[in-house]
């Protein structure tokens, strides 16, 4: 039951927001400081995702072999940084993640 | 000079400039739906809130959270701080919609995603007449949905088979750096994106992930910091491309 009112309710807010200035609301009255902070919100929602999946994948910090996540992560970021294509940082981080695992499983 | 694109030209322009983002969106659709399902919800489950929100990260979000079992509200608002940036999308498309009617506007909104939005822009962007590009947005839009969904429930139903050896729930991580490399363009969206990966980091041990929230909102802070004092120490800002 409550994951239909999670269903609900994210597909309300998911659908307000995107209607928001373009069925409902005229983009002048949009306070600028409001604005301003807005051009924000993608760098730092992805990144408050990015870092833990990164560095804490189970929940602590871990920063060493025993854990690839952020080695193959930051392979990711150098060629996502070079190659605009997202396909392309997919493709070098399930790579170099797959390949230290497969490293390091032999090493052990 | 410049002939008047027909909307079936449009159309078809834009279902054809998407395709090459569809091979980071299809795999991204694939776990999105393995995710949800992992998550606890049923395949049906996760197959409803894809085609209604039809949001990949806010999808990612939820699930997480549906996952921890954190409360229903809190779960809702995750979902609707991650999505803030359709406001910002929202705002910048509604002037080349004023014409359309409400069936339209409402048809446009429902599908816009990161994807098409940025599209959209640029072929409002280019000279010419104007008149028929929402068939430009509806076509990029609509293929990236259809594709979409159905890279969802393939992820819905055949996630169970994928051995989690595959590590697959990575290739959620990438595709989110995929979006944030290109988002970091100045000082102060790098200041964002570092203070909120820091915060996010120290918070990671709060219930709930509300680390997410707390760390979004320290790095709009952080960005708006930067911005300020970049533009009262200098003549000019710093130009945003």
């Amino acid at each position: 039951m409550s994951h239909w009112l999670v269903i609900v309710g994210v597909a309300l807010v998911t659908f307000g927001l995107r209607a928001s200035f373009i069925v409902f609301a005229d983009p002048h009255r949009f306070p600028h400081a409001f604005r301003r902070a807005l051009v924000f919100v993608p760098p730092a929602v992805l990144a408050a995702i990015v870092a833990p999946g990164l560095l804490a994948p189970d929940g602590a910090i871990v920063i060493g072999l025993a854990n690839p996540r952020w080695i193959a992560g930051l392979a990711a970021i150098v060629i996502a940084m070079r190659w605009r294509t997202p396909l392309a940082a997919i493709v070098a981080g399930m790579s170099a993640l797959w390949l230290l695992q497969w490293g390091l499983a032999r090493l052990a | 000079m410049d002939a008047i694109a027909s909307p079936r030209r449009e159309f078809l322009d834009g279902c054809r400039e998407i395709a090459p983002v569809l091979i980071g969106t299809i795999p991204f659709g694939f776990v999105a739906g393995v995710v949800s399902v992992a998550s606890g919800m049923t395949p049906l489950e996760g197959i409803a809130l894809s085609v209604l929100s039809f949001s990949g990260i806010a999808q990612l979000v939820a699930s997480q959270l549906v996952a921890v079992q954190s409360p229903v509200a809190l779960t809702i608002a995750a979902a609707a701080v991650v999505s803030l940036r359709f406001l910002m999308y929202s705002a910048a498309l509604s002037p080349h919609l004023a014409h359309l009617d409400r069936r339209w506007r409402l048809l446009l909104s429902y599908l816009m995603t990161d994807q098409s939005f940025a599209m959209t822009v640029k072929r409002f962007s280019e000279p010419g007449d104007a008149r028929h590009r929402h068939w430009h947005f509806l076509g990029s839009a609509l293929t990236l949905y259809v594709s979409w969904q159905l890279a969802v429930v393939l992820g819905a139903f055949a996630g169970a088979q994928v051995p989690a050896t595959w590590s697959l729930d990575f290739a959620v991580v990438l595709c989110f750096i995929a979006l944030l490399v290109p988002a970091v363009r100045t000082r102060a969206d790098l200041a964002a994106a570092m203070v909120a990966a820091g915060v996010a980091l120290a918070a990671a041990g709060l219930p709930y992930r509300l680390s997410l929230v707390i760390a979004s909102i320290a790095g709009i802070a952080a960005g708006l910091a930067i911005e300020s004092a970049h533009a009262s120490g200098h003549s000019a800002a710093e130009p945003r491309p």
